[in-house]
């Protein structure tokens, strides 16, 4: 229990610092975590009780991802979405497979560090846009749009991942059965819902709070995915008073994550018989493959190479949604993969997103001076 | 887009966001964020970057009371006064420039208490102020007058009595 506090007590003074930096906290707390845990100074360990926070946090993040998912107000031009969306997955999820498989990860472990190359940390680019003060730039809307794409892919990827080797039919009813059972509480209930999430006492926070743990032990207890399951609350509460629920999930989410990056961090163990010279491999190509799919998005979409660069600079910080699949569904080196990657990718992008305007004006200038000096040469003839 | 239209669009994560283009060719885009700060953007015809400001609700009506043109004096347009002794009682004091319908009319003419609720406890005409003026009072152009009262009745009272 004092780990605990202390882990808390530590993440409280780095987000302050990480607010006064203007750099997201993220990779903070993991370090926070690395350092305090198995892998640093030992002294605070992971228990039922962290366990228990972290996987509050984790069904949370999974919650509010629900209830962003507003389908009906897709892009005005959904097939510009698709085609960059695609880009994407095919591009980062390649690479990052391609490149954890030849150094020698198991098919599934190369899947996965994959995806994780592929989903970028939706919090991060959010935020990053925000303060950056970038949400008029023409890219802006696309890269938002895509943090949804990714969203939806991450969805299919965790119900195939999950639906491993049972009996499929039977799961998939099941899964629908609880889908339908959520649709139709969303649907009829909603006047009740409304009017529960209207009042000013302690009930609709714990309502909340409830709705969430309800679903997820309930799907424990029928054998589907919690996960899942969570997502999908979400996604059917979307459709009565999102706000209200993102307002009354905020704090659990807020508090319950921040263990989750920490707790990861503890339970990361460089003794686990890592490569260090692998790792820095995939983190460079984590970079880099962003840098590709963003180019070949920019020239596709826009026709422009520097739009590609600007869509690059805002997508490259990788977080919480590939520690989120480290956890469900990685090893131990896979973890410590995603933990390098998730530290390099948000440093790297927070920097990149600051100062990708000033680097796209430094390139337009460069190739205006080149255009003057050799226009007088060639209209001299 | 035909100039003036507004579009008005949610965006997953970030808030909601109102654009426009003006008859001249340039774009003001605001940003309602969920962060709960508001951004506002604009861009020159023919520019490629935007210039932005981002402003805090309170920063960003009082923006909207300049636009409106409610607002003349720069500084001290409203001020709210909350007297916690007295049950949590809020005043609030504004001023304003008369609009030219009401030139030549009296506070009684107007029915400024009975309409709005709020009412004028001073005008400053040519650098020196009237202190509570009785309803006989003639409004003359150039007048600017100080209102007293809740912020709903200042509100009604813009609306009702400070129309052109």
């Amino acid at each position: 229990m004092e780990g605990f506090i202390i882990a808390l007590f530590v993440c409280m003074v780095l987000a302050l610092i990480s607010k006064y930096l203007s750099i997201p906290a993220i990779p903070f707390y993991i370090l926070a975590g690395i350092v305090l845990g198995k892998a640093g100074l030992g002294i605070v360990q992971s228990d039922e009780i962290s366990q228990f926070f972290s996987e509050i946090g984790l069904l949370f993040l999974l919650f509010f991802m629900g209830l962003g998912l507003k389908l009906d107000q897709m892009l005005a031009d959904p097939s510009k979405l698709l085609t960059a969306g695609i880009i994407g997955l095919v591009v980062d999820m390649g690479i990052g497979f391609t490149a954890a498989y030849l150094l020698g990860f198991s098919l599934m472990e190369a899947f996965i560090i994959g995806v994780a190359f592929y989903i970028t940390s939706t919090a991060i680019v959010i935020t990053t846009l925000i303060e950056n003060r970038k949400l008029m730039m023409k890219e802006a809307e696309l890269i938002i749009w895509l943090e949804v794409f990714e969203d939806i892919v991450l969805i299919i990827i965790i119900a195939l991942l999950s639906s491993g080797d049972k009996d499929l039919l039977f799961f998939f009813l099941k899964i629908v059965l609880g889908l339908g059972i959520l649709y139709v509480i969303s649907h009829y209930g909603k006047e009740f819902l409304v009017s529960i999430l209207d009042r000013d006492d302690e009930t609709p926070i714990l309502f909340t709070f409830a709705a969430v743990l309800t679903t997820a032990s309930l799907a424990i207890l029928f054998g589907i995915p919690d996960t899942l399951m969570v997502i999908a609350l979400g996604a059917a509460l979307a459709t009565t008073d999102p706000d209200a629920f993102e307002q009354h999930a905020r704090p659990f989410k807020d508090v319950f994550l921040v263990m989750f990056f920490v707790f990861f961090g503890v339970t990361i163990d460089f003794a686990s018989g890592m490569d260090l010279y692998a790792i820095a491999i995939l983190c460079l190509l984590a970079v880099f493959s962003k840098l590709i799919s963003g180019m070949l998005i920019g020239l596709a979409i826009y026709g422009s190479a520097l739009s590609g660069l600007e869509i690059w600079a805002n997508t490259i910080s990788r977080g919480e949604f590939s520690i989120a699949l480290a956890v469900l569904y990685g090893s131990a080196v896979v973890g410590t993969v995603i933990a390098a990657l998730v530290i390099v990718t948000t440093l790297v992008g927070s920097f990149m997103a600051k100062y990708s305007t000033s680097m796209r004006r430094g390139i337009v200038s460069h190739s205006r001076r080149k255009a003057l000096v050799h226009r007088p040469h060639n209209s001299g003839r | 887009m035909s100039p003036m239209a507004l579009r008005s669009q949610n965006l997953p994560g970030v808030g909601t966001k109102y654009e426009f283009k003006t008859d001249k060719g340039d774009t003001v885009a605001i940003f309602f964020t969920r962060t709960g700060t508001i951004q506002m953007y604009t861009l020159q015809k023919g520019c490629k970057t935007p210039s932005a400001a981002e402003m805090t609700p309170v920063e960003a009506r009082r923006l909207g009371n300049i636009l409106t043109g409610a607002i003349i004096e720069a500084d001290q347009e409203s001020v709210e006064v909350a007297f916690s002794a007295l049950a949590d009682l809020r005043v609030t004091i504004h001023t304003f420039y008369i609009p030219k319908a009401i030139i030549g009319k009296t506070i009684e003419d107007l029915q400024i208490r009975a309409k709005t609720g709020a009412t004028v406890i001073a005008v400053s005409r040519h650098d020196h102020n009237i202190i509570n003026p009785s309803p006989s009072f003639v409004f003359e152009d150039g007048d600017a007058v100080l209102v007293i009262g809740e912020s709903d009745q200042i509100k009604k009272f813009e609306s009702e009595i400070m129309v052109e």
